[in-house]
Parts: C-alpha cells; sequence; structure tokens
C-alpha cells in the first residue's frame, strides 16, 4: 500500500531516459480517454457559435467586427476547419496511447499532443465554470459545479506536470 | 497599457532578414485570460517562436500582468500563421496593423 500511495504522488509525467513516462493509474487513463472523447464528440457535432467552445475559436483580428471584419470572417472561413481538424487529430494520437494499457512511455511529439488536448478540455470546463483570475482558490465543496471544478483542477495539474516534463526533456 | 510600442524592439528573431524585420506592418498579440496556465504560457512562446525561457517568460508576464503583449511581428501572412498557430495551441491571440492599436470605441 505505501508503495502504491508513493507511486501515486510520483508526477503524472516525468522526462525518461528513452522519451517521456506516464505515471498515469487505469482510472486516471479512463478519466482522462472520457474527457477528450467528450471534445472530440464537441468538435464534430458542434454547432458554430456554442458559447462553450467560444475559447477554441477567437477571433484573428483585434478589430475583428470594425475594419478587420472582411479578413477575419476569410480567416474564420478558411482555418475554422484546419483548427478542428488539427484538433481531432491530438486527440486521436492520445485516445490511441492511453488505450494502450501496456505503454507507460511516450514520444515529445505525443506529449506535445497530450498537452494540446488537455489544455482543450481546460479551455471548455473554465468556460463552463467561468473561472476568472480571482477564484484561483475557491474550492467550495458545496458549489454545484464542485465536481466539474475539481475536474478542472486535476487537468491543471496534469498539464503543469506534462510542460514542465517537456520543458526539462 | 505602454508596452506595444517597446515590445517590438526587444524581440530577436535570427531568421528573418533585415528588410523583412523593418517593414512589418503587422504585429500579432496574446491577450490575458484566466484560464491558461501562466507555465502552458511561457512554453508555447518558447516551442512556436523559439524564445529563450528569459524572453518566454518575460512575455508571458506581460500578458498576465499588463493584459497583453506583442509576441511576434511581420508580413500579414506570418502574422496570420502565427495567430493560427496560437489558436491551436488555445492562446486567444488577434493580429493587427502596427500602430492600428484601438484603445475602446467600436
Amino acid at each position: 500500500m505505501a508503495a502504491t500511495e508513493m507511486a501515486r504522488r510520483r508526477p503524472p509525467f516525468e522526462a525518461g531516459r528513452n522519451g517521456y513516462i506516464i505515471n498515469l493509474d487505469d482510472e486516471e487513463r479512463h478519466f482522462v480517454r472520457r474527457l477528450v472523447g467528450e471534445v472530440r464528440e464537441l468538435l464534430t457535432s458542434m454547432p458554430v457559435g456554442d458559447p462553450k467552445m467560444s475559447r477554441l475559436f477567437p477571433p484573428a483580428y483585434t478589430n475583428a467586427s470594425g475594419q478587420d471584419a472582411e479578413a477575419e470572417a476569410e480567416y474564420q472561413r478558411l482555418m475554422r476547419e484546419e483548427l478542428v481538424a488539427s484538433r481531432l487529430d491530438s486527440i486521436g494520437r492520445i485516445d490511441e496511447l492511453l488505450a494502450d494499457t501496456t505503454t507507460n512511455t511516450m514520444t515529445a511529439d505525443q506529449l506535445n499532443a497530450f498537452v494540446v488536448s488537455l489544455n482543450s478540455v481546460r479551455l471548455i470546463l473554465g468556460t463552463i465554470l467561468d473561472v476568472s483570475d480571482e477564484d484561483d482558490e475557491d474550492d467550495d465543496p458545496s458549489s454545484p459545479l464542485a465536481a466539474e471544478m475539481a475536474m478542472y483542477n486535476f487537468l491543471s495539474w496534469l498539464l503543469d506536470s506534462a510542460v514542465t516534463a517537456l520543458m526539462q526533456g | 497599457m505602454t508596452l506595444v510600442a517597446a515590445a517590438p524592439s526587444t524581440i530577436v528573431r535570427p531568421e528573418v532578414d533585415e528588410s523583412t524585420a523593418l517593414d512589418n506592418p503587422w504585429i500579432v498579440l496574446v491577450w490575458n485570460d484566466p484560464i491558461n496556465l501562466m507555465s502552458y504560457v511561457t512554453f508555447v512562446f518558447q516551442k512556436l517562436f523559439g524564445y529563450s525561457l528569459e524572453k518566454a517568460t518575460a512575455l508571458m508576464l506581460d500578458v498576465h500582468e499588463k493584459g497583453k503583449a506583442v509576441v511576434s511581428s511581420g508580413s500579414r501572412e506570418k502574422a496570420e500563421m502565427d495567430v493560427y498557430r496560437l489558436h491551436e495551441h488555445g492562446l486567444w491571440a488577434t493580429m493587427q496593423k502596427d500602430g492600428g492599436q484601438k484603445d475602446g470605441g467600436d
């Protein structure tokens, strides 16, 4: 038991000799797969303009509704599909990786895909939770969104660990 | 909000030749947001632009403390590609003509 507890306290991602090591148990793997699967659903079935997806598709021009409105429309027309495709590709790669529970190492490319996908989930959850700079420490267990907040914090922890591993590796 | 005028002079982009750097009508801004982690933003600046840890951290802190920072500049095509790559990574980035900073109004 003590050894298991210790193992679980290791960082979820570590730079190793041959790539990056994933220290996630089956339940955590399943949880991450479920969340990115939900993002995949949203990306493939999303009605344009769904407010919870707004952070994934920000405007490209500072003056998007003013002098650059035409260029903005052109960017959205040309690049939106690219953004969707790129995110689906990242999600597909990490889903495949996590599905194989015999593997606990990954390449830098795979960890990069992981990082981008984790961040996509956070952007959607953070939008739903209406996270602001002021309530970083707000963890009220009686909140109706306490479960979502716990997920969000878990994802933040995973993402920070993955970024740290990539910056060290 | 005085950083916009100062920031481009601190950007070192050895891959861009001088004539392009001088003729850089577009700038790319990253805006502060409460969701993206500071470590993640720093990481993205390093990954996408090849900036040193020090430079990427300084830009991230500008975004965090001043609300925005200029992270790159260049031709319209380059700026659009940089914006796209930042969007791909979930950062809130926009482009505008240099000197075309609009504060308020619509």
